[in-house]
């Protein structure tokens, strides 16, 4: 067994024995239990308000898949992505502070062996978790609606996925080139809000990987949805900022 | 194998912004020798270790380990060492074993192996039966297994960063007869400021202060150097009125004082030496015996920093 297949095997034992097992992935299997619920109560409990509520009349169309599958989708694009980002940031920073990334690589691990694994750790627990939180999003919501198409949700999932996964990357970047985990965590934010400001700008959503929410969002609806620009400049993205997190990491002094 | 030295640094010089962290050091370790890398707190002793490592990079010079340079060798030098930093950086959900078992699958090892020699190494350490995870260790405890993980590819070069500052007395003890019994099989270079710990386990010594190396010698030579600069002096009277003579005299370093006796430790021996009967005789004493005198690796320690700092 190489230094790195090691090192990615510690990796994901660490994430099976520490609190990492469920931060994202118990977020991901919440937001799929409590989406279609709320999709379902949500005109329920507005009628209620409405009523009590003399004069005021409120009309609800009753609830369907599509209000369930919005609610998950919201849930992830927000939260877990801001987790997504707080998790991320102690990736290289939390193994340099801790003295644990010099135990490490003083044996034979390249930094960019240890760089990779942390990328390849942090997106199959990702990948693994989205994947089984989405099937049980879709079994509730076809056990509460009576029926849903499956594809849209995963189709919008999958584009969400791309967008988690470029994040990771950034992230391992920061975290490789911050010193601490709060500037990483900081830097990280920064940038996953600048992103939604600059997906307003049609031309940029429509040709760079910060229209990957909005296009998650329309592969629920109707028409179908054209994501190849995004995706493709997501992954492009990912290769770039994962070279960089080497490079900049290999620079360093531990 | 060949004779280059295990260790071999040429010209190393370490800066931070402005500040000179190593100052041009020279330095070969024998293969298979225990050499003491000693100096006071901020000497450069743990950069020079990182240098080693491969975990800092030098402004200027080199360092090479088995005849490879450390800066371009990458995992080639590092699967023949074995490395224990100052304050060793463990993963808190981890056993001790699952750590050092770890440890020996980065250098590809294979799992009966491991598990032989994490057994072997953790017994040594004194922590085989500690079934606790390693973010419960005590300081103490941390240190020995860092020793034991950085043997666990039973490396030709052990890199330790001041392996027994965290132990007690008997953990001292083995720690440091561990390190004399790998003597001829392993190259052993290990910082510290432990004088004793030198003086008991070394073959050769090197003693950096602010960046230089102030003397790189075996033992027995260094004190064989130094053992002139100290003197004893025996009286056959009261040593007090001597000692107040000979005070404020610009070759006297120190004094210690016994029954009867005092020991001189001087920074010019000849003239010490044409002054000292004069002083004995004004004081009306009898001298009784005035000889040279071994030095202790602290005074030798302590004289060559001042030196170097004068």
């Amino acid at each position: 067994m190489s230094g790195f297949t090691t090192f990615l095997g510690k990796e994901l034992t660490e994430i099976r024995k520490t609190w990492r097992i469920w931060v994202i992935p118990g977020m991901l299997i919440f937001f799929a239990i409590t989406s279609p619920i709320i999709a379902q109560v949500t005109p329920a409990l507005l009628g209620s308000i409405s009523k009590s509520q003399p004069g005021m009349v409120v009309k609800i169309p009753p609830p369907t898949w599509r209000d369930s599958y919005a609610q998950y989708l919201k849930s992830l694009s927000q939260m877990v992505l801001i987790a997504v980002v707080i998790t991320g940031a102690g990736a290289v920073s939390g193994e340099r502070s801790s003295g644990t990334a010099v135990l490490t690589l003083t044996k034979p691990v390249s930094r960019a062996g240890f760089v990779l694994a942390k990328i390849l750790s942090q997106a199959g627990l990702l990948i693994v978790a989205t994947v089984l939180s989405t099937a049980v999003c879709a079994a509730l919501t076809i056990g509460i609606f009576g029926s849903a198409p499956l594809e849209p949700l995963f189709t919008a999932v999958a584009i969400w996925t791309v967008d988690a996964l470029l994040l990771i990357v950034v992230m391992t970047l920061f975290s490789a080139g911050f010193a601490s985990r709060g500037a990483s965590a900081g830097a990280g934010l920064g940038f996953f809000f600048l992103t939604l400001l600059i997906s307003i700008w049609p031309v940029a959503s429509r040709y760079s990987f910060v229209g990957l929410m909005s296009a998650s969002g329309r592969a629920l609806g109707p028409q179908p949805v054209d994501a190849l620009w995004p995706v493709v400049t997501a992954l492009v993205a990912a290769v770039l900022c994962a070279w960089a997190a080497v490079k900049v990491f290999e620079r360093q002094e531990l | 194998m060949t004779d280059a030295p295990a260790i071999e640094i040429t010209r190393l010089v370490k800066k931070f912004g402005d500040a000179v962290a190593l100052d041009g050091i020279e330095l070969a370790v024998p293969r298979g020798s225990v050499f003491g890398f000693l100096g006071p707190n901020g000497a450069g002793k743990t950069t020079a270790l990182r240098i080693l490592t491969g975990l800092a990079r030098p402004t200027s010079g080199e360092a090479r380990i088995l005849g490879a340079d450390v800066s371009t060798a990458g995992n080639d030098v590092r699967s023949q060492i074995g490395y224990l930093p100052d304050v060793p950086g463990f993963y808190p959900w981890m056993t001790a074993v699952e750590l050092v078992e770890y440890a020996g699958r980065l250098f590809g090892i294979g799992p009966a192996t491991v598990r032989e020699r994490a057994e072997s190494l953790l017994e040594m350490a004194g922590l085989s039966d500690v079934r606790t995870k390693v973010g419960g260790f005590s300081r103490g405890m941390k240190q020995r297994l860092g020793i034991a993980q950085a043997l666990i590819n039973a490396p030709s070069v052990l890199l330790l960063d001041e392996p027994t500052s965290a132990l007690d007395p008997i953990g001292r003890r083995e720690v440091l007869e561990m390190i004399a019994s790998l003597r001829g099989r392993t190259t052993v270079f290990f910082s510290t400021h432990i004088l004793a710990d030198v003086e008991r386990v070394c073959d050769t010594v090197a003693i950096l202060d602010r960046g230089r190396v102030v003397a790189n010698a075996p033992i027995a030579e260094l004190k064989r150097r130094a053992a002139v600069d100290r003197l004893v002096i025996e009286v056959d009277g009261d040593v007090a009125m001597l000692i107040s003579n000979l005070e404020g005299r610009p070759w006297l370093r120190s004094i210690e004082r016994g029954e009867g006796v005092i020991t001189l430790a001087v920074s010019d021996l000849k003239l010490a030496q044409r002054e000292l009967p004069a002083a004995i005789a004004a004081t009306g004493l009898g001298l009784k015996r005035l000889e040279g005198a071994e030095v202790s690796l602290e005074d030798m320690f302590v004289a060559l920093v001042r030196r170097a700092e004068q």
